[in-house]
């Protein structure tokens, strides 16, 4: 379980999120959901450790980020897993070198072990083909798939997720965001999800968090969350006509 | 005031490149990598530019020396000291700042907008060690190599084309470039191209790990990585000039 308690965060005087707090549980898979710019980003990034929090508290199953020397930090480190906005696959290694990288970085087994686990987190991504093709040559919904192996591949505890559909088809996109709740529940993974779409709310999203200019504006379930009374989530969620009608 | 904030951060990045490497033997490799990238991949440049400069120089010392007072093995030690004082390390670190600078500070700055190197930090690896310090070390190694070869391919450049064009006979050339030879000069030229490595380098790297924005700016880190590791150079070419000939 991740707790967040009343986190700050600002850039050069600027405040971009103040006073969030919330939990995030095992096995679940969390949204954060917000217009573009509300600093859905910059919250992930600061409780990720990324970015150093200016104010608040950030607990990871008890053990407080504030409060972790640099050594503390990146062991905790190799039991997150973190999906970019843009996949952030490295573009001079191959998709599977890619998915290796944390293996080789951390891992001490057999050369079979690593083409193994390479293997089995490729194949949980349904990426079978493409091992050897490197990112530019890849589509962006693979890309996505890969960065997403890349972050299961240590076996995280805990996996952020940086708007893992953006820019993808809707078919795509529903399958990579039950990918993530399948993984999220087959191993227990403490998921957060930064999304402004409304298909993986009501789909995969079990908690869901509203960021709204950089403030903690409402939180509940995906079914409360079609029946909010909160002006500014309303205006958020029934913004297109498709969804406006739906309500109706 | 920009200017002493850029020197904290710049030292704050080498006191990040120079730690220990995660895995040494993927540190090995990753050297090995980029001596070819950014050593060896080089070669070719350096072997044109340095025939040819050796070439010109000595074609200009000889249509400039018509004083028959003058022997004319002057011309293969003018020659000979031009490359190793100045051609070989400085001119040579200027040209290749040009090609490695601009390299290494956009490869840097396109991993930065991209978020790569944000990952590397979140999977707990020092990103700055990571992908500066073999980049450091490779550069350290061979730029220094190079400049002794660009240098005798300076004078070989000289030799052929000062008979080829009369201004000099080759009995003399030779007399030239062995008259009063100071093997110092040798060690000054390495120590030179040493430091100018280094500077090329780590300011090149210094503009691309510091990125903020898109492509753009990633163009715009390159082109300044180039310019203030020009000015850099210069600057210490002066200061190693003093300290080392004096
Ligand atoms: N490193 C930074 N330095 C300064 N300002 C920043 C930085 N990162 C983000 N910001 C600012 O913080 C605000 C929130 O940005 P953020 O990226 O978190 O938005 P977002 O909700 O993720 O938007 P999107 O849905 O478009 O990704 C923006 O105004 C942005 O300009
Ligand atoms: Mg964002």
């Amino acid at each position: 379980m991740i707790a967040i308690n009343n986190i700050g965060k600002s850039f050069g005087g600027k405040q971009i999120i103040s006073g969030i707090s919330s939990t995030f549980e095992n096995g679940k898979t969390h949204l954060i959901i917000g217009q573009s710019g509300s600093g859905k980003t910059v919250l992930l990034k600061t409780i990720s450790g990324l970015y150093q929090a200016d104010s608040g508290a950030i607990d990871f199953d008890g053990r407080s980020l504030m409060d972790m020397n640099q050594k503390e930090q990146k062991l905790l480190r190799q039991e997150i897993g973190m999906v970019f906005q843009g996949g952030a696959l490295f573009d001079s290694l191959s998709v599977a070198d890619n998915v290796r990288f944390p293996l080789d970085m951390f891992w001490d087994v057999s050369e079979a072990e690593k083409r193994d686990r390479v293997d089995f987190c490729l194949e949980r991504v349904k990426i079978v083909d493409a091992h050897n093709k490197f990112p530019a040559e890849l589509s962006g919904g693979m890309q996505k798939r890969v960065a997403i192996a890349r972050a299961i591949a240590l076996n995280p505890k805990y996996l952020f997720c940086d708007e893992p559909n953006s820019g993808l088809d809707p078919v795509t996109a529903i399958v990579i965001d039950n990918l993530i709740a399948e993984i999220t529940a087959e191993f227990g993974i403490t998921t957060i999800i930064n999304t402004h779409d409304m298909n993986s709310v009501m789909e995969i999203g079990e908690k869901i968090l509203f960021i709204h200019k950089g403030h903690k504006e409402w939180e509940g379930s995906s079914k409360e969350v079609l029946n909010t009374e909160n002006e500014a989530l309303n205006s958020f969620i029934f913004s297109s006509k498709l969804t406006a009608q739906l309500k109706k | 005031m920009r200017f002493f904030e850029h020197i904290g951060k710049y030292l704050f990045l080498l006191r990040k490149i120079f730690s220990k490497p995660e895995r040494f033997k993927i540190f090995m490799k990753q050297v090995l990598q980029e001596i070819e990238l950014l050593g060896l991949n080089s070669i070719g440049l350096v072997v044109i530019i340095s025939l040819f400069s050796g070439a010109v120089i000595t074609l200009q010392l000889g249509y400039n020396m018509d004083n028959p007072f003058l022997p004319s093995y002057l011309i293969g030690m003018g020659n000979r000291e031009t490359m190793l004082l100045e051609f070989s390390s400085t001119i040579l670190c200027l040209i290749l700042t040009g090609k490695i600078g601009s390299q290494v500070a956009s490869e840097i700055g396109s991993m930065r907008v991209t978020e790569q190197i944000d990952s590397l930090e979140m999977m707990g690896i020092n990103s700055a060690n990571y992908l500066i310090l073999p980049k450091v070390v490779a550069v350290l190694l061979i730029l220094p190599l190079l400049s002794i070869v660009s240098a005798f391919l300076g004078i070989a450049g000289g030799l052929v084309a000062g008979p080829l064009a009369g201004v000099v006979k080759i009995a003399d050339y030779i007399e030239g470039i062995t008259f009063v030879f100071k093997p110092f000069y040798v060690f000054f030229a390495v120590v030179k191209t040493f430091v100018f490595s280094f500077i090329m380098v780590t300011i090149s790297s210094y503009f691309g790990y510091n990125v903020e924005g898109g492509a753009l700016e990633v163009g715009k880190a390159s082109t300044n990585a180039v310019v203030t590791s020009s000015i850099f150079i210069l600057i210490f070419d002066l200061i190693l000039t003093q300290l080392l000939l004096q």
